[in-house]
């Protein structure tokens, strides 16, 4: 017997096999809710065809085994929309599918009690509408309270992420059109107030030429010179605030060559940037590189210095560092404030430094 | 001298225009671009081109790149870069190899018509004219020391700021008030502490800090 050698068929041969192989068992790997419920079933499902076989040996007449089979279905039914609704998210869903599963069985017991009724004793009208009705507002309203705070939380979240989605986009391009006015602004200063003030100093020095009978007067023009000559500088400092001029016409690299050089630390400067910039990138990164180069210059007392540019990964990278001696503090008010320069374009700066380890600036500005 | 002018801001343009011609210096072109300052160059022929650094379309640097082009073209021409900020890098690219003919003032210094027109007919001549700012920025590193140029006293450098000016021993010893002898001696002590060889010729002494300063850019 070739089929001896499967477990289902060793089960068949013990003692009380029988019954077994018709009722579930443990040994069938299921887990004992599982095994109970199968058990029930099975178990309400005998006891229908018992009572029907009972009716149908006996004297017959009134249906009664009818009345027995709706009090089996409805441990049947329960187990089934129990199940159901378990498999539900925990929560107020499953709390919701729960009402629900109580409800179906409940108007399921109406209904079929109904159709008893209706068939066994005549009862002509319908009478479970109203508990029927009942039934469904109340599993209505239930599902409508306890639904009602997810659908504003996910509503809200929804409108949350927009709004950060919103706010990101605004707050880059606020950045962005700012870098841009600044621009403008030091452009309107180069070619109008400042230009016109040179064109003064010049026909102002036409005019002394011509004055040169009258020492008085002579005097009156050149005072009237250098007061323009101090408002052009004025003004040339204050360009050179918004952007510096070589940053605006050549970018990056070539501002930074020059910034390095100036400082006159013996600065290495490593350049991998290919192209320009967004505005507010560039003058972020040069900022950081400045105010970096300053606090080497002054605190640092380093043999070494250098900077790296790159902008791999669409976002500029940023690295200034020294083999000073460190200690530098990455909360301090300098870096604070280019750390909000640096955070308003979504980037990020660290400062790593310490005591005679030198100091490491780096920031990673994204390029939109 | 023949002098052309590329310059976009005409009451400027105009303005120099007029100051030239009351010193009899001939202008046969002035223009408004950088390509009208090629043009006029290959059309004139002048002695002098007077160009400012920022000319449109951009506003950028066309001034200096087309004075840099003008120079490949014709390198007997004199060039005299004006800008409106000091920017040594700039300055470092318009004297390239060659210092001979070549000036970079700010727009300002044309309000001291004297000292403007003298510098003019030294690059005209050949000579190298670089604004005194330009030394200031490269002398005056922030931060920590930088060497010798720390060791200059401030005299001392106002006598290397006029010295690259390309201005004489007697127009520096006017413009500081002192005496030639005294201007004399500080460069005497500037030529020991940044250690060139001391010399007397004008052009020579501008080539000597120039060297000098490029070394340090």
């Amino acid at each position: 017997m070739s089929e001896q050698a499967r477990p289902s068929a060793e089960i068949a041969q013990r003692p009380g096999a029988g019954v077994r192989r018709w009722m579930p068992t443990l040994a069938a790997g299921l887990s004992i809710g599982e095994y109970a419920r199968s058990l029930v079933r099975r178990l309400a499902l005998l006891t229908g065809i018992l009572l029907g076989a009972i009716w149908a040996l006996g004297a017959q007449g009134y249906f009664w085994p009818a009345w027995a089979w709706l009090g089996l279905v409805v441990p049947v039914l329960l187990d089934y929309t129990a199940g159901w609704a378990w498999r539900h998210p925990p929560g107020a869903v499953r709390r919701v599918a729960c009402v629900w599963a109580l409800v179906s069985v409940a108007a399921v017991i109406l209904l079929l009690t109904w159709l008893l009724t209706w068939r066994l004793a005549g009862v002509e009208s319908f009478w479970p509408a109203w508990a029927l009705l009942g039934l469904a507002t109340a599993g209505s309203a239930y599902s409508l309270i306890a639904l009602h705070d997810r659908v504003l939380v996910a509503h809200g979240r929804r409108a949350l992420r927009a709004r950060v989605d919103m706010l990101t986009r605004t707050r880059r391009e606020a950045v962005a059109a700012q870098a841009a006015e600044l621009r403008r602004i030091e452009r309107d200063l180069h070619d109008g107030a400042q230009a016109r003030l040179v064109a003064v100093t010049l026909q102002l020095g036409r005019a002394e030429l011509r004055a040169c009978e009258q020492p008085e007067l002579r005097e009156l023009i050149r005072d009237a010179q250098r007061e323009a000559q101090l408002a052009i500088a004025e003004l040339r400092d204050l360009a050179r605030g918004i952007v510096p001029p070589l940053l605006a016409d050549r970018g990056l690299g070539a501002a930074v060559d020059s910034l390095a050089a100036r400082y006159g630390l013996g600065t290495v400067v490593d350049v991998r940037t290919s192209g320009r910039l967004a505005p507010a990138v560039e003058s972020a990164g040069y900022f950081v590189i400045a105010e970096a180069l300053t606090n080497t210059a002054k605190h640092a007392g380093a043999k070494r210095s250098w900077v790296r540019l790159s902008d791999e990964h669409r976002a500029l990278t940023v690295m200034v560092g020294d083999d000073g001696c460190g200690g530098a503090d990455p909360d301090g008010s300098g870096i604070a404030g280019l750390r909000a320069r640096v955070e308003a374009l979504d980037g990020t700066l660290t400062v790593r430094s310490a005591a005679r380890g030198g100091t490491v600036l780096e920031a990673s500005i994204p390029c939109g | 001298m023949r002098v052309v002018i590329a310059e976009d801001l005409a009451l400027l343009r105009e303005g120099l225009v007029a100051l030239l011609r009351e010193n009899d210096i001939e202008v046969v072109a002035q223009v408004d671009d950088a390509p009208g300052l090629l043009r006029a160059i290959a059309g004139h022929e002048p002695d002098l081109a007077i160009v400012d650094v920022r000319l449109p379309p951009t506003f950028s640097d066309e001034g200096l790149l087309a004075a840099i082009e003008a120079r490949r073209r014709q390198p007997a021409l004199g060039v005299l870069v004006l800008s409106q900020h000091v920017e040594t890098a700039y300055a470092s690219e318009l004297i390239g190899e060659d210092t001979a003919g070549i000036g970079y003032l700010l727009k300002e210094r044309i309000g001291d018509v004297r000292a403007f027109l003298d510098a003019l007919r030294r690059v005209a001549a050949g000579g190298t004219v670089i604004d005194r700012q330009v030394v200031t920025e490269l002398l005056a590193p922030r931060g920590g020391p930088s060497g010798a140029l720390a060791r200059l006293t401030t005299r001392e450098r106002e006598v290397l700021e006029l010295m690259a000016e390309g201005r004489s021993n007697t127009a520096i010893a006017e413009s500081m008030v002192v005496t030639p002898g005294a201007v004399e001696k500080h460069i005497t002590n500037i030529f020991a502490k940044l250690e060139l060889p001391a010399c007397e010729d004008d052009h020579r002494r501008v080539l000597a800090v120039l060297a000098y300063l490029n070394v340090a850019h």
